[in-house]
C-alpha cells in the first residue's frame, strides 16, 4: 500500500487488515496519534485523510492506498498550526494533553471547510473528540480565536 | 505582574504538537508486553490454573513470583499483587502473561483456563455482610432536639458509580537493573508507588526508582491503582529479567479499575421554627472487594455530611462495606459529592414542605465565620456564600426563573432551575499532612541562575508545573523560563506528598513560595545551591483527632454555588441543560486560565455524574458499561452554556491566598442538577444519575 | 493468511465476493470496532460505481459506499435522510461511514435503515449472477438476518424522489453526539387533494428490526385530516398493542412510551 504520509511517499507491506492507528504508532513511530479507546468513540487517534478528519482506529490499512494522510507530527510544521498553537496557549486549553492532537486536527478540518465558524459549528466539529479535563470551553474558545487571528490563512 | 495573569503553560508545547511522551509512547525494542488475566468470577476459590504450552521467552507471573510481600501497600493490607487463594471481584488480577510479541502474549492469555470453585458473591450494597470501616461522631443533644422538633424528615438517597474516564488509560513500565528496579508510567503519586514496589520486591528505599510519565488525566483514578499495576510489572520484570510494559485497553480500564464509591445515605433532619436543629445521618459506601482508600473516602464523606449548615445537634455514622465488585477508590470529591448530594436534596424537599424558597432556606441555615464545623473545629475564615449566590443570580437570573418554573407547567417541554451551596475541605483530612505526609520540597539553583523545582507532585493536566513555576519565579523575581520542573523522579525529588485532596497548590505551592524566599535571601551568584522547606502545620489549627473525629478536619474550605437550568422533553425523557453556572472560591487564582480550566472541567464531570454517566453491575457482578459507547461522558455538544465565575477569599496560609481547588467544582453539580430536574418534573428525586428512563417513569406516573 | 483485495470495478468486486472468503468493507466504522486482524476484507472504497449519488425519474440512487459526508453534501438527497445522517456519531465517523455498511450491518439501531423503512426504499443487490431489487422491509428478516446471499453486495439504495418533504424524524440517544440510538422514529405523510394518500410510521432501535405496520397505516389512508382525527385514538391504541420493544440500555416501558409519544407528536403536527 503506497500513500502519502505527512507529505512523504510511504510504502506499507504489512497486513492490510491492520489498523492505521497501530501502524502509525508502531511502525512509523508517530506516537502523537493517541489511542484512547480503539472503537471510534473518542477521537484521540484522529488524523486527516484526503482532507477529512477520520479516526485512525477505524481505518484498515487496505483502504489507504493512494491516500494522503496527515498526523499531528506533519501538521505541526505548518503555519496554520502556529496560529492554533498561539490560540490554544492563550487560553491554556491544553490540560492533560491526551485529546489535544485530535482536537488540533479537528480544528484544522473545521476551519479548512469554514474559516469563520459559529460557536455551534465549532462544537459540532469537535463533537467526536472527547475531553475529560477541560469541559470543552477553552478548546472552543481557542478555535474561535484562531479563526479570528488567522487572518485569511484558512 | 499579577500572580493570576495567565502565562503559556510549561507543558503546552510538547502536548500541543504531539511530542509529549506518555507511557504507551515509549519505544518497545527489548521490552516485553504484559497482559493481565483478570478473574471472570465475582467470588471464587481458584482451584487450578491450566496453562497451555508456553514457548521460550514467554512467562507466566503470579503470586509465587512475588519476591517480597504479596500485598499492595494502600492504607491496609488486603489488596494482593496477584490473587491469593480466592478472587473477590470480576477483574481481580490472577496472573500476568509476558512476552516479546503482543499478539502471542494475548493468544497465550486466552488459552489459559482457570478452574474456579464459585462462592456466593455479594453484589448489592444492601446485602453486605462485611463492614470494612465503621465510624461515627457527633455533638449536642440529638434526642432532645428530635423530641422538640416541629417536624422530623427522613429520606434515603442513592448515588451510583462514576468512572474517571481519563483519556489515557492506566499504563506502567518496569525496568529491572541489578539489585534495583525502575518503574515509570501514568500516576499521581510517585512515592505511594515507590512504597508499594519496595514492599512487593522486598527492596530497600535505595533500590526502587519511580518516575512519573506525562499523565493523561487522573482525577483520583491514578491515586492508588497505579501502585497495584506497578507492583505487578515490577515482579514480572524481575522474573523475566527484562523490561515489562502493561498498557490497559479501554475496556479493561473501565471494567477493572477503581471508581467512585456508590452510596446509600439516610438523613433524618429536625426542623424547629423553620430552622435546622438536628441531623441524624447514616452513610453507607460501597467499598467493593478490597479496602484500598475506603477509610479515607468515608472519613471525608461523613465529615461533610451536614453540608454548609449550622447543625448544633449532629450524629453521623458512616460505614464502608464490602461487595464483590471492583474496589472503589478516589475520584475528585472523594466522598463529598455523595453526601453533599443528599444534604442538598433533603433540604430542598424540606423547604418545599415548609412552603419556603429552598435556596433562601439554605442561606438562613448557613454557617458563618467562627461557627463550629461538624467536627468541633472552626470556620476560621469568611464564608462568602451569600455574595457568591448574588453573583450566580446576576449571571443566571436564578430567583426569577425559580419562581417562574414553580408555576404549573403543561406542554411538551418543562423547565426547572436548581441550585446548591457547598464546600470542599482544602487539603488532606485531619492531621495527615503533619503526621503522615510530612512534605519536603527542594529548590536547586544552578550556577547559571536557573532554578529547578524538586517535588513529587504530578502535573496530570491541572497545571502544577505552571503554577509552581510561577510562584518560584515570582518570589525570585526571575523570568518564568528560568524555572525548571520535570516530571518527578524519586531518585531526584523529595517526598512532597501525593497529588490528591486538592493539596498540591495550597500546601506544596506554599512550601515552594517559602523555599523561594529562603533562596532569594541566601542567593549567591554563580553558586550551586539547594534549599529545603518542610511542612509546618498552621498555628491556628484546632488539632484533629481521627479516633473521635474532633477538631479542624481541614485548615480552610473552598466554597461553591451552582445553578443549573434544565428543560425536559416529556415525549422522550431527555433533559437538556440550558445553562450551568458555577461560582467558585478557591482563594487567589495562581493562574486564572489554569484555575478556570479546572473549574469548567470539574463542573462538567459533576453534571455528567448526575445525568448521563451510568454504570451498573449485573447480578453476576460484571460491569456492563465498559466502553465509551456505553459509559456516556459529555461531549462538546452536551453542555454548551457552562459558565464559571470566580470569587476570591484569600487564605493567608496558601500561596498569595490560594487554597485547594481541584475537587471543589464537581461537588455541587449533582444537587443543582437534581434540584432543577425536580422542579421541571414536579416530583422529588432521591438518586443520581437520574436517567431518561427514570424521568420517563416519573412522567408516566404523573400523567396517570 | 490475510489477503489484500481492493478492486476498482464492481465486476471485479463481485468476482472476489463469490470466490473468496471475504468480508465486504465499505467505511469500516462498524467492522473496525472488533477489527479482527485475521479477517480478509474486500475493500470497496475504490469501486467508483458504488459511491455515486445520482437521480433518475423516480429515485435518488445512493451508492452503497458513498460516505455520509458525501450524502450530506449532495444537492439531491432528500432532507429526511440528511437529517438522519447528520446526527450519526460525529464528523470523523461521518467522513468514513456509509449507508451500505449501516444497512448491511443488519442492526435495528441503524439510523439510515429507519429512514429507508419510512420512505419505502429499495436496495439494489448485485452478484456475478446479476442484479435484483429488494424492498427494504423484505430485506430485513429478523435480528441481524438479511436477505443477502453470500455472493451478493449491496450496490445502491434507492430513495423515492418525491413526496418526502412532510416528514418527522426523531433520534433519541444517550447524549447529543456520538450516540447510538435508543429509540428513533421517522414518519412521512402525503396529502393529495385533502386526502391522506400515504402515511408511514417507522420505529427504530426498539426491536430486532425496524418496525413498520402498513396494515395499521391503512386506517388513515384515503381519509381527510378531520376523518383521521376521529380515528386518532384507535390508531394509537393499535400501535400500543403492536409495538413490543426489547430491553436494551433502556427499559421496555421507556421505549414503548417514547415510541407512542413521537407517533402522537407526528400526528399532532399534521393537525390530526
Amino acid at each position: 500500500m503506497i500513500f502519502i504520509l505527512n507529505g512523504k511517499e510511504t510504502s506499507y507491506t504489512g497486513n492490510p487488515s491492520a489498523r492505521l492507528l497501530d501502524v502509525l504508532r508502531d511502525e512509523f513511530r508517530l506516537t502523537g496519534v493517541k489511542c484512547g479507546c480503539k472503537e471510534g468513540e473518542c477521537g484521540a487517534c484522529s488524523v486527516i485523510m484526503n482532507g477529512l478528519l477520520v479516526n485512525s482506529c477505524m481505518v484498515a490499512m487496505g483502504t489507504v492506498s493512494g491516500c494522503t494522510i496527515t498526523t499531528i507530527e506533519g501538521y505541526r510544521e505548518t503555519s496554520r498550526y502556529k496560529v492554533l498553537d498561539k490560540a490554544f496557549s492563550s487560553v491554556s486549553a491544553v490540560q492533560c494533553g491526551f485529546c489535544i492532537p485530535g482536537m488540533v486536527l479537528a480544528a484544522e478540518c473545521i476551519l479548512a471547510k469554514n474559516p469563520h465558524p459559529t460557536e455551534d459549528e465549532i462544537r459540532i466539529g469537535i463533537s467526536g473528540n472527547l475531553c475529560r479535563c477541560t469541559g470543552y470551553n477553552a478548546i472552543v474558545n481557542a478555535i474561535a480565536i484562531a479563526a479570528k487571528e488567522g487572518n485569511g490563512i484558512w | 505582574m499579577n500572580i493570576g495573569d495567565s502565562v503559556e503553560k510549561k507543558d503546552h508545547a510538547p502536548k500541543m504538537g504531539g511530542a509529549a511522551i506518555y507511557a504507551a509512547d515509549y519505544p518497545v525494542e527489548g521490552v516485553l508486553f504484559g497482559k493481565l488475566l483478570h478473574s471472570g468470577k465475582a467470588r471464587a476459590r481458584i482451584v487450578e490454573i491450566r496453562l497451555p504450552e508456553i514457548q521460550e521467552g514467554y512467562f507466566v507471573v503470579d503470586k509465587n513470583d512475588v519476591p517480597g510481600d504479596n500485598n499492595v501497600n494502600i492504607v491496609k493490607d488486603d489488596t494482593p499483587v496477584f490473587a491469593r487463594e480466592t478472587v473477590e471481584y470480576i477483574g481481580d488480577p490472577i496472573l500476568m502473561v509476558v512476552g516479546p510479541d503482543e499478539k502471542e502474549t494475548e493468544r497465550i492469555l486466552k488459552a489459559i483456563e482457570v478452574v474456579y470453585e464459585e462462592l456466593p458473591p455479594v453484589i448489592n450494597i444492601r446485602d453486605y455482610d462485611t463492614v470494612f470501616f465503621d465510624y461515627n461522631y457527633g455533638k449536642g443533644d440529638l434526642e432532645t432536639a428530635f423530641a422538640e422538633a416541629d417536624k422530623v424528615y427522613t429520606e434515603q438517597f442513592e448515588t451510583g458509580y462514576q468512572e474517571q474516564a481519563y483519556l489515557e488509560t492506566q499504563g506502567m513500565i518496569a525496568e529491572p537493573h541489578p539489585n534495583k528496579i525502575t518503574v515509570h508510567g501514568s500516576m499521581q503519586c510517585p512515592y505511594y508507588v515507590k512504597g508499594a514496589v519496595e514492599r512487593a520486591m522486598g527492596y530497600t528505599k535505595e533500590q526502587v526508582q519511580i518516575k512519573q510519565d506525562t499523565t493523561g488525566g487522573g482525577f483520583g483514578g491514578k491515586e492508588a491503582f497505579p501502585s497495584i499495576l506497578a507492583c505487578q510489572v515490577a515482579v514480572a520484570a524481575n522474573k523475566a529479567g527484562k523490561p515489562v510494559r502493561v498498557i490497559f485497553d479501554r475496556r479493561e480500564d473501565m471494567e477493572f479499575t477503581s471508581k467512585r464509591h456508590p452510596s446509600l445515605c439516610t438523613y433524618k433532619v429536625a426542623i424547629k421554627n423553620g430552622k435546622i436543629t438536628a441531623m441524624d445521618i447514616d452513610v453507607l459506601f460501597n467499598g467493593g472487594a478490597y479496602t484500598t482508600l475506603s477509610a479515607v473516602v468515608l472519613q471525608r464523606g461523613i465529615i461533610c455530611a451536614s453540608g454548609v449548615y449550622k447543625v448544633d445537634n449532629l450524629m453521623v455514622r458512616g460505614r464502608a462495606v464490602k461487595t464483590n465488585l471492583v474496589p472503589s477508590g478516589a475520584y475528585r470529591g472523594f466522598g463529598a459529592p455523595q453526601t453533599f448530594f443528599a444534604v442538598e436534596m433533603i433540604l430542598d424537599h424540606i423547604a418545599k414542605d415548609l412552603g419556603v424558597d429552598s435556596l433562601q432556606f439554605k442561606l438562613d441555615n448557613l454557617v458563618q465565620q467562627d461557627d463550629a464545623t461538624s467536627t468541633g473545629g472552626m470556620y476560621h475564615f469568611p464564608v462568602p456564600i451569600p455574595q457568591m449566590v448574588e453573583k450566580i443570580d446576576a449571571a443566571s437570573d436564578y430567583w426569577v426563573k425559580r419562581k417562574e418554573y414553580a408555576k404549573p407547567q403543561t406542554g411538551r417541554y418543562r423547565r426547572g432551575i436548581g441550585s446548591s451551596i457547598f464546600f470542599h475541605g482544602a487539603g488532606f483530612t485531619g492531621s495527615g499532612e503533619r503526621d503522615h505526609i510530612k512534605a519536603v520540597t527542594h529548590l536547586h539553583k544552578f550556577p547559571n541562575g536557573n532554578v529547578e523545582i524538586l517535588v513529587s507532585n504530578s502535573d496530570m493536566g491541572q497545571g502544577l508545573k505552571t503554577t509552581f513555576s510561577k510562584i518560584v519565579a515570582h518570589e525570585l523575581d526571575l523570568p518564568y523560563d528560568k524555572i525548571i520542573i520535570e516530571n518527578p523522579d524519586t531518585d531526584r525529588v523529595p517526598d512532597s506528598g501525593p497529588t490528591v485532596a486538592s493539596r498540591s497548590l495550597m500546601t506544596v505551592g506554599e512550601l515552594l513560595r517559602r523555599a523561594a524566599i529562603k533562596l532569594r535571601e541566601a542567593w549567591v551568584d554563580g553558586e550551586d545551591q539547594i534549599v529545603e522547606e518542610r511542612f509546618k502545620e498552621p498555628d491556628f489549627l484546632i488539632p484533629f483527632f481521627l479516633d473521635k473525629f474532633q477538631g479542624d478536619a481541614y485548615p480552610t474550605y473552598a466554597w461553591g454555588v451552582n445553578a443549573i437550568e434544565v428543560e425536559v422533553d416529556t415525549y422522550t425523557g431527555i433533559t437538556a441543560v440550558l445553562g450551568a453556572w458555577g461560582c467558585f472560591d478557591v482563594g487567589t487564582p495562581v493562574d486564572l486560565n489554569v484555575v478556570v480550566g479546572q473549574m469548567e472541567g470539574g463542573f462538567l464531570q459533576g453534571i455528567g455524574y448526575a445525568s448521563i454517566e451510568q454504570m451498573t453491575a449485573d447480578d453476576k457482578g460484571r460491569i456492563r458499561n465498559n466502553s465509551f459507547s456505553d459509559y456516556i461522558i459529555p461531549t462538546s455538544m452536551d453542555v454548551p452554556k457552562l459558565n464559571v465565575i470566580m470569587h476570591v477569599e484569600k487564605y493567608p496560609d496558601g500561596p498569595y491566598g490560594a487554597k485547594g481547588a481541584g475537587e471543589l467544582p464537581l461537588v455541587g453539580a449533582p444537587g443543582a442538577y437534581a434540584g432543577a430536574l425536580e422542579q421541571a418534573l414536579g416530583e422529588p428525586i432521591n438518586k443520581v444519575p437520574f436517567s431518561m428512563d427514570d424521568t420517563m417513569k416519573v412522567l408516566q406516573r404523573v400523567r396517570v | 493468511m490475510v489477503e489484500y483485495y481492493q478492486p476498482t470495478t464492481l465486476k471485479e468486486a463481485l468476482e472476489i465476493r463469490v470466490s473468496k472468503n471475504v468480508v465486504p468493507y465499505a467505511g469500516g466504522t462498524d467492522l473496525m470496532i472488533e477489527g479482527n486482524e485475521n479477517t480478509t476484507y474486500l475493500f470497496l472504497n475504490k469501486v467508483c460505481e458504488l459511491c455515486r449519488i445520482y437521480e433518475d425519474s423516480g429515485y435518488v440512487h445512493i451508492g452503497a459506499t458513498a460516505t455520509y459526508e458525501k450524502i450530506l453534501s449532495s444537492d439531491i438527497v432528500p432532507q429526511i435522510l440528511k437529517e438522519s445522517v447528520s446526527q450519526i456519531a460525529a464528523p470523523a465517523i461521518r467522513n468514513l461511514g456509509t449507508m451500505g455498511g449501516n444497512i448491511g450491518n443488519g442492526s435495528a439501531k441503524a439510523d439510515t435503515a429507519l429512514v429507508c423503512f419510512a420512505v419505502d426504499a429499495k436496495l439494489v443487490l448485485a452478484s456475478v449472477n446479476g442484479t435484483r431489487i429488494v424492498n427494504i422491509d423484505e430485506f430485513y428478516l429478523g435480528r441481524k438476518k438479511l436477505d443477502l446471499a453470500e455472493n451478493e453486495l449491496i450496490t445502491e439504495i434507492l430513495i423515492p424522489k418525491d413526496n418526502l418533504s412532510n416528514y418527522c424524524y426523531s433520534k433519541v440517544g444517550a447524549r447529543n453526539a456520538l450516540a447510538i440510538s435508543r429509540v428513533s422514529f421517522a414518519g412521512v405523510l402525503i396529502l393529495k387533494d385533502g386526502n391522506i394518500s400515504n402515511i408511514s410510521c417507522a420505529f427504530g432501535a426498539v426491536a430486532d428490526t425496524v418496525l413498520r405496520y402498513k396494515d395499521v397505516e391503512k386506517m388513515l389512508i384515503g381519509k381527510t385530516i378531520e376523518e383521521a382525527s376521529a380515528l386518532k385514538q384507535d390508531f394509537l391504541s393499535e400501535y400500543a398493542t403492536r409495538i413490543v420493544p426489547i430491553k436494551g440500555r433502556v427499559s421496555i416501558e421507556y421505549r414503548k412510551a417514547v415510541c407512542l409519544n413521537l407517533l402522537t407528536d407526528f400526528l399532532t403536527k399534521n393537525d390530526i
